[in-house]
């Protein structure tokens, strides 16, 4: 059953690799998006899927590690490519530094310790202008290029994009494996049988949490050099919910799903451009409804249907 | 006393009373049905363009305006609570807060298709008819919705512990099962403690209007006031969503005077972490102990 898994989401990441050949300019801005945001919701899956913890604070580590990589590459004239793992070890040393005192808090607390959290990143990176460059946020952040080719256009970028997803996927699908995974997902199931068992329960905690944020630390570099621009807007408190809400469609706990989830949320304003004003009104409604219907993600549709065609042929 | 610090205490404590009927709001319907609703802030907004249907676009005077405000939004609390209540009653928490996240989202787009994007500015009953306190010079207004919310809150303490009703909701907040074995109607004193909560949020929405501007927008800002509020309090006080909401509006206005303007919300929320980390149960604990 897993290799059947593994061995279709193979041949999913390769067939994507032929998508730019299809797929006209703004389509193609719109799948990086997507696959960037994928980057950042498997990594909110460790901290939330795995691991139990629900932060509202994914945005802010995007944010984090995009400002990092802005300040990096533009003021201070670092290599692209040396502020992206810049950004991803900043973003997971704030999540550390920040994680310890605060994940002691549970359930909705922790909720509002890090809805504080993104919200007071987005009043710094308002008002710091000297550094954060305020409400215009930092222009002209260098695209990322090969020595004499330029990866600037969309379309080349997104092979760089596919290869960071597909990398950060096969990480996190080795970490899901590991002890440390487990130990993530022992924490969220019973976390006083897990402390009893003398798994270290905080330093599991810190570590999902420091790691869902170096994820979202590499999603953040990924935006920057692509837009070439960062604004506090991009990494506000609706976008982690945003995030929050592309896993639990997609399906917690799952890397799969965390990737599903992503793609289908942020093309669902492109299909439903027709709408107009009326977009967010049905897009919330469509959340609800299927938070209502499927708990479990759409990702668990394909076994519903499964197990109905197997009844049927039966 | 400076006449400028009187002025800054008296706003402070009127969007403080705002913040706190907003805290309670959230706590009555926490407390009571266990749904943290993340939809909140957009209920003060739908509060405040009632308001303004009610008294700026029927025209009718501010009384009967409020009054019918009221009485649409106890209607508000009713269909939230089917619509919304009871399909995501006893899920995870996290699928609540994303579910009235959605809702939130859901509001907010509604209203802004049926009032538009450009703010009203609703009239105050006294208009800008001023009063002297002290020798500063103070708007008749924030006394008016200090008086309101206090007013309110009072109402609803003596709602809650004097009367045979009040004490059933409590019995349903303690343990919802013993209460039902006791013949308590549990889906009746739900469908209460949303009507309640719509009164709340509506209040506060009517009498923030005339300070700020009615725009579709205001939702989230004071919601998350009012989460800071609470949690400074105590999650399940009623005095600490009191304390909470003053404080808060106090450290918004005094910091925005004297500290920084533009840090002054991030001020509110550095409180808050810091509360939630050392004192995590409030200036007036609770006794549950699932928080730390």
């Amino acid at each position: 059953m897993i290799n059947r898994r593994l061995l279709a989401a193979s041949a999913v990441f390769l067939l994507a690799l032929l998508l730019p050949a299809f797929i006209s300019g703004y389509g193609i801005r719109i799948l990086n998006l997507a696959l960037i945001s994928a980057i950042a919701v498997i990594g909110l899956n460790f901290a939330f899927g795995y691991a139990g913890l629900i932060t509202l604070a994914q945005a802010g580590f995007v944010g984090c590690g995009a400002y990092i990589t802005a300040i990096l590459s533009t003021t201070l004239g670092l290599s692209p490519w040396l502020s992206i793992p810049a950004a991803m070890v900043g973003a997971g040393v704030i999540a550390v530094v920040i994680g310890l005192p605060m994940l002691r808090l549970k359930g909705h607390y922790l909720a509002l310790a890090t809805l504080g959290f993104n919200v007071s990143f987005v009043i710094v990176a308002t008002n710091w202008k000297s550094l954060m460059g305020g409400t215009d946020g930092i222009s002209g952040i260098p695209a990322l290029a090969l020595p004499g080719w330029s990866l600037g256009t969309d379309h080349r970028y997104y092979y760089v994009v596919w290869a960071a997803l597909a990398v950060a996927t096969w990480c996190a699908w080795r970490i899901r494996n590991s002890h440390i995974g487990l130990a993530m997902i022992a924490v969220r199931d019973d976390e006083i049988a897990t402390g009893a068992a003398s798994v270290g329960v905080t330093r599991i905690k810190v570590q999902a949490f420091g790691l869902s944020a170096v994820y979202a630390g590499l999603a953040g570099a990924l935006f920057a050099h692509m837009t070439n621009f960062v604004a506090p807007d991009d990494f506000a408190l609706g976008h982690s919910i945003i995030y929050l809400a592309m896993l639990i469609i997609g399906g917690e706990g799952s890397i799969l799903g965390a990737i599903a989830g992503a793609v289908i949320v942020t093309f669902m304003p492109e299909l439903m451009r027709d709408l107009g004003t009326a977009y967010l009104i049905v897009f919330g409604g469509l959340m609800l409804l299927i938070l209502i219907f499927l708990p479990k993600g759409l990702l668990s549709l394909t076994g519903i249907v499964a197990r109905r065609l197997k009844a049927l042929s039966r | 006393m400076s006449q400028q610090f009187i002025q800054l205490v008296v706003s402070g404590l009127a969007v403080g009373a705002v913040y706190a009927l907003v805290g309670l709001a959230f706590i009555m319907v926490n407390e009571a049905t266990g749904v943290v609703n993340f939809a909140t802030g957009q209920m003060v907004a739908i509060g405040c363009f009632l308001s303004v249907s009610t008294g700026i676009q029927m025209g009718l005077p501010l009384g009967p305006a409020y009054a019918l405000a009221l009485v649409a939004m106890a209607l508000f609390g009713i269909v939230f609570y089917a619509v919304v209540f009871r399909p995501l009653q006893d899920r995870p928490v996290v699928t609540v807060i994303i579910g009235t996240v959605m809702i939130g989202i859901v509001i907010q787009n509604s209203a802004l298709m049926t009032w538009g994007s450009v703010p009203f500015r609703p009239r105050s009953p006294f208009g800008r008819q001023v009063v002297d306190v002290f020798g500063a010079a103070i708007s008749a207004h924030a006394l008016f919705v200090i008086a309101v919310a206090f007013l309110m809150i009072g109402l609803l303490y003596g709602f809650i512990y004097r009367t045979a009703i009040g004490a059933r909701m409590r019995a349903v907040a303690q343990d919802r099962d013993a209460a039902r074995l006791m013949g308590i109607s549990v889906d009746r004193m739900f469908v209460l403690t949303w009507v309640i909560a719509g009164l709340l949020t509506g209040a506060a929405g009517i009498l923030v209007g005339p300070m700020w501007f009615a725009d579709v927008n205001m939702g989230d800002p004071i919601a998350l006031k009012a989460f800071a509020a609470i949690i400074i309090g105590g999650f399940s006080s009623v005095p600490g969503a009191i304390v909470g909401g003053i404080l808060v509006g106090l450290a918004e206005m005094l910091g925005a005077a004297y500290i920084s303007s533009a840090y002054k919300d991030g001020l509110v929320f550095l409180v808050m972490i810091l509360f939630l980390l050392v004192r995590p149960q409030g200036i007036f604990g609770e006794r549950i102990g699932q928080r730390a």
